[in-house]
């Protein structure tokens, strides 16, 4: 579903990634984890184009990212992403945060729109807020609804960037429990995340990046386990304290 | 000279003659903002676009009538192009002087509105799969729209004020009348004091109505839920 193929990308002198190469199989949900600033959210920015890179190849369902002949647009609606700071629109109600994109990108019919939006809504359990606006709402159901907004166009495969790390902490179970059930119905994830509890429940492969390289690119029995990099053990080590 | 009339004062009060011109200055003022607004959203744009060749032109545009008197710019257009061939009404002169200017101011404030919207956003609508334009119109634009709505409403009152300075090339709005009705009877004070009273009456309103304008687009942002409420009237 997604290759990724020697990818290196540098801002300027600096090389944020380097020769990064994975893959992620339909069904798979592949966690990334490494320390701040080693390029975690630019290597899956690069999946679906809103980021650059120099060198190397990614394809989604089989279309080329780098292609410059490439309907980037088209591409991006197909691959749902959820980001740390949820970034719903403000000016808009909850239920045509969830109707915009289905109508302006796909060209669906309001009332199509409006019945798949509260079906989701349904689903992350906020048909009540419908007509609330986002800032009406906490951080847990702003993201609930993000990913909501996200599958209302039917992706192939959902990214998500640190999808709880802004939240406070009783808030990030009712996130995480929409994305374990994801999981479990078998969408295609890529989820950069330090919930180890996530990654140990549903991954299907646990990524470790550090200063750009994949160090790890392991099932989470091994990674859990002891057959980890020392700089993975060293990572580990530190987030586990918390 | 004679002392202060009362009855003078309120016969011009209500004089329909005044009345007209104030009327004028609503329109004037009217047509000017939303002609300055386009052409500012126009060049707001083109000073955002990272082609020097599209961005310099809106910016020498914005340089020029931002950098030289709203009175000089009139009288160029009205007298000046003649000149050229170019020969304008007053009423069109003074239009165009009103918007060409008006609209260099605006897309100043169109523009910090525009780059006053999270870049997050952008990122956003793009991983939607919408498109520049698309972008711009559903979440940029109605998010930059809160912002300018303060500043806009100033520029409005304003413009309400500055539409006086078209009474030199003879445009015959509140001041322009006001000076006439002057040079015939000679009731200055009681004239300049009625045409006050209009201005006041005029851009009090609008303040009333910016309140509720600003009121309006700011309900999405009320964390207390009445947005919520008022929406499902
Ligand atoms: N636009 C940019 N210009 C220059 N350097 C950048 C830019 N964006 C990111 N970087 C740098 O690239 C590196 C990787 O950034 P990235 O955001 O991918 O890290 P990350 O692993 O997601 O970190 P975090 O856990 O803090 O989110 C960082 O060192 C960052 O400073
Ligand atoms: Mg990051």
């Amino acid at each position: 579903m997604i290759e990724i193929v020697n990818v290196s990308k540098w801002y300027g002198n600096f090389q944020v990634l380097k020769d990064c190469t994975t893959s992620v199989a339909k069904g798979e949900v592949v966690v990334i984890c490494g320390p701040s600033g080693s390029g975690k959210s630019t290597l899956i920015k690069c999946v679906n184009a809103l980021e650059e890179f120099q060198q190397g190849s990614i394809t989604v369902d089989g279309t080329s990212v780098g292609d410059p002949r490439t309907d980037l647009p088209e591409l991006r609606a197909r691959v749902g992403m959820v980001f740390q700071n949820f970034e719903l629109f403000p000016h808009l109600s909850i239920l045509d945060n969830l109707t915009i994109a289905q109508e302006k990108v796909l060209g669906r019919k309001r009332d199509a729109a409006v019945k798949k939006a509260e079906q989701l809504l349904e689903r992350v359990g906020l048909s009540a807020h419908a007509k609330k606006y986002p800032l009406q709402l906490s951080g847990g159901q702003q993201q609930r609804v993000a990913i909501a907004r996200a599958l209302a166009m039917d992706p192939i495969a959902m990214l998500f960037d640190e999808p709880t790390s802004a939240l406070d902490p009783e808030m990030v179970s009712e996130v995480l429990d929409v994305m374990v059930t994801l999981a479990r119905e078998g969408m295609t994830m890529m989820c950069v995340t330090h919930e180890m509890g996530f990654a140990r429940q549903v991954a299907s492969r646990v990524i470790f990046i550090d200063r750009g390289e994949i160090v790890d690119d392991r099932p989470p029995e091994q990674f859990f386990g002891n057959e980890r990099s020392p700089r993975a053990e060293q990572f580990l080590s530190k987030i586990l304290h918390h | 000279m004679q002392v202060w009339s009362w009855s003078g004062f309120f016969d011009y009060l209500t004089n329909p003659y005044i009345m007209e011109g104030a009327l004028t200055t609503l329109w004037l003022t009217a047509v000017s903002i939303v002609g300055g607004l386009i052409l500012g959203f126009i060049l707001a744009l083109m000073r955002l676009s990272p082609r020097r060749l599209v961005s310099a032109p809106a910016g020498a545009y914005v340089w020029l009538f931002r950098g030289t008197p709203l009175l000089v710019q009139l009288i160029v257009i009205y007298t000046g192009l003649p000149q050229l061939g170019i020969r304008l009404s007053v009423v069109e002169s003074a239009l165009i002087g009103l918007t060409l200017n008006e609209a260099a101011y605006l897309a100043e404030i169109v523009r910090s509105g525009i780059l006053a919207v999270p870049q997050g956003q952008v990122r956003a609508s793009r991983a939607l799969g919408m498109r520049e334009a698309q972008i711009m119109r559903y979440i940029v634009m109605p998010q930059a729209l809160r912002i300018i709505i303060p500043p806009l409403g100033n520029s409005v009152n304003g413009l309400l004020k500055t539409t006086s300075v078209t009474s030199v090339i003879s445009m015959e709005e509140l001041l322009r009348r006001t000076q006439v009705l002057i040079q015939e009877k000679f009731m200055v004070l009681e004239l300049f004091a009625v045409a006050a009273i209009y201005y006041l009456l005029i851009t009090t309103l609008w303040d009333l109505v910016q309140r509720r304008i600003e009121a309006r687009f700011g309900r999405a942002y009320q964390q207390n839920g009445a947005g919520a409420e008022s929406d499902q009237r």
